[in-house]
């Protein structure tokens, strides 16, 4: 039986750049040619396996548009990892990029797992970001790299265990009377016992 | 009766529709020379007619009330006899003593995490339960049986280890299948388990742990376990440390209650009637039953684990019970720049105030840790922090919502004066401050549910609203019909109480009940406790859905350039409302979880009320200045003034009315419906009054002039009453309700009404350009057609939910054909209550010869008791091949007439 433990995820990103259909990829495996521009934010959920553990992401895609730039925070702040993502066609979204990251690192949370995402990879042929660009940058700020294809499902579910695999494990103590491992609700990963 | 005719009306009224509609229409077109005004009239009233096709089903058979009271009845009889020892028996239950005591319900709530496993499958149950003995229970969600069952672990004589209880979950209620009794809550119906077996082979028993549990603290320290409290020490280690007080296999105990079910059946026990209950567990049910116990629990499932003390019955005073998930008390963005210190200070702020409290609440103390998260949720009493948040709100927080909320919660849709709301208010406050006083009727009342097959007094008030109060707007006008035609004056409970007239209640209970049931159905039903649980935990910036949601209160009213029109402002706060419903379903952050305290198909319905509470109420001013601006700027207020002018200068025939037209009295009264409308935030208690209005322009029609009128006709008498109003305002309630109403109530009349309102705005807003009324029509149907596209996209796929509620069923009889009929049938009635229904309705005296059937591909196939037609229909609905299917309610003997069945089309399913 294992613990299920709740991952607040939010994506960030220029609009445009795949935010919904990677979710979308994710969740329910499926890809939407004609997707629309999101209206604020939505909200998915998706429970994976993660060593003894389950984690339950709870997604919060947020709008990519300018105008809703400031209903991120109200995402983000309380999200165990942020996906940000950009489009590898577009140079501009990659810049956005670099806006989100030092917000997120002025107003995020101490301990956000940060995780970029270039996605469109299926059209490399007109690739305007290098991946060798993203992985420095992705370095330098200590965060996952992935280029990732919502269309062609490439690398979606992998950036997803790639951040499974960044949360730190459950702080687990011995409990003196009856040596049992507790775990905690006050993670900003709300544990939940399940399965 | 009253109730029976309004429906007998009811049905006329709306059958007349579509018959009316289409020979009107034919007539339409050979009145070219009406010029283009009238073939304006004509084009929206056809397009509002396709739509309505598309829409609504009008010709409801009946409503929630009547369903359930037969059985309430039922109960009500069965039990009855007993109730007068019992009261006798509860006078002696010396509560006094309890107060130090944790009740098992106490217990129950406390350690939920534990027991309420509803995402445990079938082998992880076993898994479980095998090692602990026998009594030992888990709840959990089927998914083989698609509901949620009792897992119950048997004596090894049983030959398998455990057995299942379904839980069946009706509009109101949960309830052990096979069993009479049902209770507001699953805290409640496990509490009761363990006391009573009823129809299980034996009592529940509570782990050794958790029974023997003096504190809170232990029981939380348990609940930390989670699931792992099965295996931990914890559980085993007293288990077999303490062999005399183990609750469990020494033969010899359950050689009894093995016999008893090898007598009985497991599944036949008679169901005991509570004086019997009463004393053979003596000890279990004292404390079940105690008044207090109900008290701290009433609270409880508002979330407030508080013992009831001096200030408990707060009503502002809630609070959740257990550790929320944390996370940063941030403010948005724009306040965290102007105070980086505003967070921590808030905290600081409110600490002193809980030391007082820390006694009861040591457990957040334990559960305190290192996290990168600030401080662990203190509960509640930060009254700084809300008048903080207070002051914030103030320029929304108006007194003019307190009478809004006032009356809404006294379930009476505008109407009433504000006097009358503020003296509901006002005894409301009363009532909290005299608690002791009116602690005896309640008392009383409990003992009278009991009676009544339910658990306490919360489940009868719970029964109270079944008429009146039913927040579905699917549901057709005749909800209205016991309030509509009622002067305005009257007071909120009167309605009710006629609605109630036919249930069959002791009488000193009744009188009590009169007393007391404002009161009660105004705060105190599951539903309403949730919503105001949600509502408190929106505004308590130390929960992640609260910081959610104020955050993106003081964005919409920070951001006015966000939006680029109303539209685009409007659908943002529906998707965030949307958005918002399922994070509370699918997160814990709900503790405990919905499902264990509202019915599972009523939960939508919940939060979406809790979601106008907490977002639309403080949204409410904000969004009217912002579509007053919007069409200010735009122009569109503008020409509608001015030709709201002109309209009213007309007279009747030049707007198209050929029927005798609501007098001056009449517009006045509908003028206050409106006004009354205007101060609602809620879009379905809007439409509700708009559904009001319509309804009243209908008699109105009819009784002026004896017969009956369809949607041509209304249609310019609407434009006509609009116009007489003279309120501007109305043209941004209409875009204010077809915006935020929840998408799937937009199928019900509410939809249908609302794009008549609509089409009568855009003609009068139209009225002065008679050339270019032709393509001014056509945009007006884009418009409608946009709308209607784009609020019901996201429900492509046909789901339960999709289908209105409404089950359309055909009569076969020898005699006399086919006659169709349609049902309000919610996804979670079984085939059997439809068959009660149809037996009901079509006035079949053997109902046991006549059975469901489901007609399809040539062939018929009887439906079996426990499945639920509405699943059925809807699986049907979304198969890619539509086929066409028919229900059918007939003789289970075989028909001759199945062939004459096959042809006729009538009856096609909505």
């Amino acid at each position: 039986m294992m613990a299920i433990r709740e991952l607040k995820v939010c994506l960030l990103g220029d609009t445009g750049v795949g935010k919904s259909s990677i979710v979308c990829r994710f969740v329910q495996d499926h890809f939407d040619h004609n997707i629309s521009p999101t209206i604020g934010a939505s909200f998915m959920t998706k429970t994976v396996p993660c060593g003894n553990e389950l984690h339950k992401f709870l997604i919060w895609d947020t709008a990519g548009q300018e105008r809703f730039h400031s209903l991120a925070p109200m995402y983000y702040r309380g999200s165990a990892a942020a996906v940000i993502v950009y489009d590898i066609t577009k140079q501009d979204s990659f810049h956005t990029l670099k806006k989100w990251v030092k917000e997120l690192k002025e107003h995020g949370p101490e301990n956000i797992v940060m995780a970029i995402a270039g996605n469109k990879c299926d059209l490399s042929d007109i690739r305007e970001v290098p991946m060798k660009d993203a992985k420095e940058y992705a370095e330098s700020i200590g965060a996952i790299v992935v280029e990732t294809s919502a269309k062609n499902a490439i690398n979606v579910e992998e950036l997803f265990q790639a951040i499974s695999r960044q949360i730190p494990p459950l702080e687990t103590y011995e409990n003196g009377d009856s040596g049992t491992i507790k775990l905690g609700k006050q993670t900003a990963q709300t544990t939940r016992k399940c399965c | 009766m009253l109730l029976e005719d309004t429906r007998l009306e009811k049905e006329e009224f709306s059958t007349a529709f579509p018959e009316k509609m289409s020979t009107s229409t034919m007539e339409s077109q050979t009145l070219d020379e009406r010029g283009s005004f009238f073939k304006l009239i004509d084009t929206i009233a056809s397009e509002i007619g396709e739509l309505k096709q598309e829409m609504v089903h009008t010709d409801l058979a009946l409503d929630d009330g009547r369903t359930s009271l037969p059985s309430l009845e039922k109960d009500m009889g069965d039990v009855c006899p007993d109730q007068k020892d019992f009261t006798n028996i509860i006078r002696d239950s010396g509560y006094d003593s309890l107060p130090n005591k944790l009740s098992i319900l106490d217990k129950l709530l406390h350690t939920h995490p534990i027991w309420l496993q509803l995402g445990l499958n079938d082998a992880e149950a076993v898994e479980i339960l095998r090692s602990q003995p026998p009594g030992t229970f888990l709840v959990r969600k089927s998914t083989r049986m698609q509901k949620k069952v009792l897992s119950l672990r048997l004596p090894n004589d049983f030959g398998f280890c455990l057995k299942e209880f379904a839980i069946k979950e009706s509009i109101y209620t949960f309830s052990l299948e096979g069993s009479g009794i049902s209770f507001a809550d699953l805290f409640r119906l496990i509490a009761f388990y363990c006391i009573s077996r009823d129809v299980l082979p034996f009592t529940l028993k509570l782990p050794h742990a958790i029974a023997t549990a003096t504190t809170e603290s232990e029981l939380e320290e348990a609940a930390q376990l989670g699931l792992n409290f099965w295996s931990s020490p914890a559980n085993n280690k007293l288990q077999k440390s303490s062999p005399l007080q183990k609750p469990l296999p020494s033969d010899s105990i359950y050689k009894g209650s093995q016999q008893l079910c090898l007598i009985n059946g497991v599944h036949s026990i008679r169901t005991r009637t509570p004086s019997e209950l009463e004393c053979s567990q003596t000890n279990g049910a004292l404390c079940f039953i105690n008044p207090l116990f109900l008290k701290v629990h009433s609270q409880d499932v508002g979330g407030n684990l508080k013992r009831p003390g001096p200030k408990a019955q707060d009503v502002n005073g809630p609070e959740r019970s257990r550790s929320p998930p944390p996370r940063p008390p941030p403010p948005s963005i724009h306040s965290l720049l102007a105070h980086p210190q505003l967070s921590r200070t808030t905290n600081q702020t409110s600490l002193p105030e809980t030391v007082s409290h820390s006694k009861h609440w040591n457990l957040d103390v334990i559960q305190k840790r290192p996290t990168p998260i600030p401080p662990p949720r203190l509960k509640k009493k930060a009254l700084s922090l809300e008048a903080e948040s207070n002051e914030k709100n103030s320029a929304v927080n108006k007194p003019s919502h307190n009478l809004v909320d006032g009356t809404e919660a006294a379930s009476i849709p505008g109407g009433a004066p504000p006097q009358q709301n503020l003296e509901s208010t006002n005894s409301l406050a009363a009532h909290c401050e005299s608690q002791v006083q009116w602690n005896g009727g309640r008392q009383r009342l409990s003992n009278m549910s009991l009676s009544t097959s339910s658990s306490d007094s919360l489940d009868f008030d719970r029964s109270m609203p079944l008429f009146a109060y039913d927040g579905d707007t699917n549901s057709s006008l005749e909800e209205f019909e016991g309030e509509s035609d009622q002067e305005s004056m009257a007071p909120p409970l009167k309605p009710k109480k006629k609605r109630n007239g036919s249930f069959v209640l002791p009488k000193i209970v009744k009188s009590q009940l009169r007393k007391m049931s404002g009161v009660f159905s105004s705060f105190m039903t599951p539903e309403k406790r949730m919503v105001k649980k949600i509502a408190e935990m929106s505004q308590d910036k130390r929960t992640y859905f609260g910081c959610l949601v104020q955050d993106y209160i003081s964005f919409l009213q920070e951001n006015k350039e966000c939006h680029v029109s109303s539209t685009d402002m409007l659908q943002t706060i529906r998707q965030f409302m949307t958005q918002v419903k399922s994070y509370l379903s699918q997160s814990s952050e709900l503790d405990p979880p919905i499902e264990s305290l509202i019915p599972e198909d009523q939960i939508d319905v919940v939060l979406e009320k809790a979601m106008h509470k907490c977002i639309l109420k403080p949204l409410k001013d904000h969004v009217e200045m912002m579509l007053k601006e919007f069409h200010t700027a735009d122009g569109s207020w503008k020409q509608l003034k001015e030709n709201l002018q002109l309209v009213r200068q007309r007279n009747p025939q030049e707007l198209g009315v050929f029927v005798p037209t609501p007098d001056f009295v009449d517009v006045e009264k509908i003028k206050v419906k409106f006004i009354a409308m205007q101060k609602m935030y809620s879009p379905e208690k809007k439409v509700m009054l708009l559904l009001r209005v319509c309804k009243l322009i209908y008699t109105v029609m009819e009784n002026n002039s004896g017969r009956m009128y369809g949607a041509d006709d209304f249609l310019p008498v609407l434009t006509y009453v609009v116009a007489q109003c003279d309120m501007l305002e109305l043209d941004a309630e209409i875009e204010y309700m077809m915006e935020l109403l929840d998408p799937s109530l937009l199928h019900g009349e509410g939809g249908y009404y609302l794009t008549s309102a609509y089409g009568a705005l855009s003609l009068i807003k139209n009225f002065q350009e008679e050339q270019a009324a032709r393509l001014l029509c056509s945009e007006a149907r884009n418009t409608l057609r946009q709308w209607h596209k784009r609020r019901t996209t996201n429900r492509t796929i046909p789901s339960v939910d999709d289908f209105q509620n409404y089950l359309r069923v055909a009569f076969q009889e020898i005699n006399s054909g086919c006659t169709g009929k349609t049902l309000l049938v919610r996804p979670y009635i079984t085939t059997e209550d439809v068959c009660q229904l149809c037996a009901e309705k079509f006035k079949v005296d053997n109902p046991d010869s006549y059975s469901l059937f489901l007609f399809i591909d040539d062939t018929w196939q009887q439906l079996t008791e426990d499945t639920y037609p509405q699943k059925i229909k809807a699986e049907l609905h979304s198969r890619p091949q539509p086929q066409v299917f028919h229900f059918v309610y007939k003789r289970i003997n075989s028909d001759p007439y199945g062939a004459i069945f096959q042809n006729d089309n009538s009856d096609q399913n909505t």
